[in-house]
């Protein structure tokens, strides 16, 4: 309080107005922040090795359809959920399991055996046994799962 | 620089003699108790926020508003505090609304000029009750249920229009979806947009009259 610009009473109690409205706001936005952005932000639901089904039933060379019912939690919200998975091996020791969701904009897309190709009907999309596109607009392969083999039982890592 | 941006949208808006005539009007030496009327304008901010927070994830129908109110208090981060805030946001400004309420009649500050800022006042009282009233219902758990329905039937015991004003307050002879759907919708339509217009005027007469001073003993010779 030695230099020239005394702080006066008024503007001291100004100032300590100033600085308890400001940590109220951060009190009420920060908290409010976590709050909007929270279900946002969680990390992708815990993924579990979900069983599909007996490995026998693939058959070697040909993409076998494999569905499931996943319970799904939204929000407060359980619900039964489809997945289904194409699989694919070549020796019955490898197998490669795909998503049947197409990659330009989420059609389902199915296995055509008298063409040798998965079909989208959205865009008539095509794609190789091995999930590769062929033709029309998707913009990478279809995706994968992780897959493994456990007592001739095949589990494939989602959520 | 602040003062320069500062005098920039004075000189349009024109904003400094609001500012002024609402932080830095002159008021009577008063004491403490004086300041009850604006600790209980800060409740009703604090519910308007938490209560806009609450409706991202509050669903008011039979079959969610139980489980969405738990997902909000155990599951979104800080939900705990913003409904916490809410709820006993809530006690604290029908404490405060009622203290402001007892200051005013013991210091004999709704007398003349100030009697509309009166009236105002008592509405507001009774938009806070109805906050409180309407509001009890949402979480729509045992409490909340039971509560509703012996506060409805009070209202019912009314004479001659009484069974008339719970079949009103009902939506119907029980209490049901419809009651919930319209508790929220009183609760967060038209109780704030009632206690919004209050507050405007209440605050308006505030101004323009200016507060009342503690009453000296000479003035009762």
């Amino acid at each position: 309080m030695n230099d020239g610009k005394q702080l006066d009473r008024r503007s001291f109690l100004g100032l300590i107005t100033w600085f308890i409205g400001g940590s109220i706001g951060a009190g009420y936005s920060i908290p409010a922040i976590a709050y909007i952005v929270g279900p946002a932000a969680r990390k992708e639901e815990d993924q579990a090795w979900l069983r599909l089904g007996a490995a026998s039933k693939v058959e070697l060379g040909t993409p076998t359809l494999f569905k499931i019912k996943v319970e799904r939690q939204t929000g407060w919200i359980t619900n039964e959920k489809e997945l289904s998975v194409y699989v694919l091996t070549e020796n019955g020791r490898d197998f490669v399991a795909m998503s049947n969701i197409c990659t330009h904009l989420g059609c389902r897309v199915r296995w055509i055996a008298s063409q040798d190709q998965f079909f989208c009907p959205c865009h008539n999309a095509a794609f190789s046994k091995n999930g590769e596109v062929m033709d029309g607009p998707p913009p990478r392969p279809l995706n994968q799962y992780q897959v493994k083999e456990e007592d001739g039982q095949l589990f494939v890592l989602g959520g | 620089m602040i003062a320069k941006i500062a005098n920039w949208f004075d000189e349009r808006v024109g904003w400094k003699v609001i500012w002024e005539a609402i932080f830095l009007r002159k008021i009577p030496k008063v004491n403490w108790f004086y300041t009850l009327g604006s600790a209980t304008l800060f409740t009703a901010v604090n519910q308007a926020v938490t209560g806009i927070l609450l409706t991202i994830y509050y669903v008011p129908t039979p079959d969610h508003a139980y489980d969405s109110v738990q997902y909000i208090t155990t599951q979104i981060p800080m939900g705990w505090l913003i409904r916490g805030l809410h709820h006993w946001g809530a006690s604290a400004m029908v404490v405060l609304t009622v203290l402001h309420m007892l200051r005013v009649i013991l210091l004999g500050a709704y007398k003349y000029p100030r009697e509309v800022t009166w009236f105002t006042g008592v509405f507001l009282l009774l938009v806070v009750i109805g906050f409180g009233f309407t509001g009890y219902l949402l979480p729509w758990d045992q409490k909340a249920y039971w509560g509703s329905t012996v506060g409805t039937q009070i209202a019912g015991a009314a004479p001659v229009i009484g069974d008339w004003i719970l079949r009103v307050m009902r939506g119907g002879p029980d209490l049901s979806a419809v009651t919930l759907a319209r508790f929220f919708g009183v609760h967060i339509w038209v109780l704030p947009a009632s206690l919004i217009l209050l507050v405007a005027i209440h605050m308006y007469l505030i101004i323009k009259i200016g507060i009342s001073a503690v009453p000296k003993k000479e003035e009762l010779a």
